[in-house]
């Protein structure tokens, strides 16, 4: 059967290809016609029969003039919407089914199914997955059940300690949680209450107590153990012990013995080498190359091992490179002078190494100098100025 | 009186240069090539094969003939006949 073009205005009301059998088909569709029937794709078929494609409102209208003519009247086919929608009415199930599908795709895509959380560090996942169920945000909520965005960033900040900035951003199904976390000062380390006493015997140059009370002045001389700053503050029956704090720096007198060789020994090279190499086997090893007494009189090895390795993983079956160097002991005689200022040089630096960073060399003074079996000996004074501080706690008095 | 009806309108369609088939309710036919051949103001079917369709006119028969004649679509003014034309004629 052909099939033939039907409008889609035709195909939404509904077509029936009808064969009309009979004597008078022509003035069948004369009168058809003529009443406002619309025919179309009219065909002879075989003599006595047409067959053509009439709109469901028009199929009722024919049949009077069916009666008339003497006509019969057979269906052959149905097309367009209200016979599709008819079908589907008889298909219950299929179209609940149609139907559901729809509705459940909708709903599932209206749910919140993942929440990711950016750029926390000290905040946990569980504190902010936390805060966010409290305000509504989880894993299977609806999205047209949460508030907007803007709002829930804002009561996530309220509600979230130690965040500079929240972001709540929803795209689709998941929802992103990027937080910008406040960044805080080190936390002071906690001091017990204490005072401040001198560490060695020394005159005060400078005192600032940032916390206690300052119980000695400038210029004051203080023996070692004396409190410098008191921690305990108020008078006698009322008071409060609080760990004291500040700086005090003082002039301390170190006296120095400083014993200076004439004669300086020093090792060097003379740039001969040889090179000996060992084979190495687990724990072993053994003399590959490199026989015989070293050439040289006095010398020094650099041992360096190398091992063969696979993947990362170190097999025990490597070499040794043995580099033998030729030294020499090189004698050098200093002046009387020269050894007494290598001796002040040294001094100072083993000084300055004790005393602190801070520490500050204000004056020295030679006492007394003398040389014997060919070295300088030396007694110095040193005036440091240096922090003097040392802790002592204050212990609770407990009860009477 | 119909005489004077006539020459009134003969003589408006020569003044106001309007279409003859408006003025003297004639069938107009609008043919493409051989396949397709449009028929406005007809009065109705005569005969319909594939071979031979023969309307009614106001005034008179049209004949159209040819092979695998298929009425596209049939209104109460109109006909709309497409197959392989080989021959129209009229009043003949």
């Amino acid at each position: 059967m052909e099939r033939v073009k039907v409008t889609w205005f035709h195909a939404v009301r509904g077509c029936v290809t009808v064969r009309i059998a009979g004597s008078g088909t022509e003035r069948l569709l004369s009168d058809a016609a003529g009443d406002g029937i619309e025919l179309l794709a009219l065909r002879r078929t075989s003599p006595g029969e047409i067959e053509c494609i009439v709109t469901v409102g028009d199929f009722f209208r024919l049949r009077p003039h069916l009666r008339r003519t003497g006509c019969r009247l057979r269906i052959v086919g149905k097309r367009g919407l209200p016979f599709q929608l008819a079908r589907i009415g008889r298909r219950k199930f299929f179209a609940a089914g149609l139907v559901l599908f729809f509705i459940g795709l909708y709903l599932l895509s209206s749910l919140i199914w993942r929440i990711e959380i950016e750029g926390n560090e000290r905040l946990t996942d569980e504190q902010i997955l936390a805060a966010a169920r409290a305000e509504g945000l989880h894993v299977f909520q609806w999205s047209f059940r949460l508030p907007g965005a803007e709002e829930l960033s804002r009561r996530l900040n309220t509600a979230l300690p130690g965040t500079a900035w929240v972001g709540v951003e929803k795209r689709g199904t998941l929802v992103t949680i990027r937080i910008v976390e406040t960044t805080e000062p080190e936390p002071r380390t906690l001091l017990s209450p204490r005072h401040l006493i001198a560490k060695e015997d020394a005159v005060v140059t400078r005192i600032t107590a940032t916390r206690g009370r300052p119980v000695v002045k400038k210029n004051q001389r203080v023996k070692k153990g004396d409190v410098l700053i008191s921690g305990i503050l108020g008078g006698d029956g009322l008071h409060v012990n609080v760990p004291a704090e500040g700086t005090v720096r003082g002039l301390v007198w170190h006296e120095y013995d400083i014993t200076s060789p004439l004669v300086r020994k020093a090792k060097t090279y003379t740039g001969e080498r040889r090179t000996v190499w060992h084979a190495v086997l687990g724990d072993r090893s053994l003399k590959v190359s490199g026989f015989g007494e070293p050439p040289f009189a006095k010398y020094e090895s650099v041992l360096r091992q190398e091992n063969a390795a696979w993947r990362g993983i170190v097999l025990p079956i490597g070499r040794i490179r043995e580099t033998q160097l030729e030294v020499t002991f090189v004698e050098r005689r200093l002046t009387e002078e020269e050894a007494a200022a290598e001796g002040l040089l040294q001094a100072r630096a083993d000084i300055l190494r004790k005393a602190g960073a801070d520490a500050v060399i204000r004056a020295e003074k030679i006492l007394h100098r003398k040389t014997e079996n060919g070295k300088v000996y030396m007694k110095v004074l040193f005036e440091v100025e240096q922090s003097i501080t040392d802790e002592m706690p204050l212990v609770q008095p407990q009860g009477e | 009186m119909r005489r004077i009806n006539h020459r009134l309108r003969q003589w408006t369609a020569r003044v106001l240069e309007l279409p003859q088939d408006v003025v003297f309710d004639l069938p107009r036919l609008t043919m493409i090539g051989d396949r397709q051949l449009y028929i406005e103001n007809h009065r109705g079917v005569l005969h319909f094969s594939p071979d031979m369709l023969r309307l009614a006119l106001p005034n008179g028969k049209l004949e159209v003939s040819g092979k695998d004649l298929v009425i596209r679509g049939i209104w109460t003014e109109e006909v709309f006949v497409e197959g392989i034309i080989t021959q129209v004629s009229i009043n003949g």
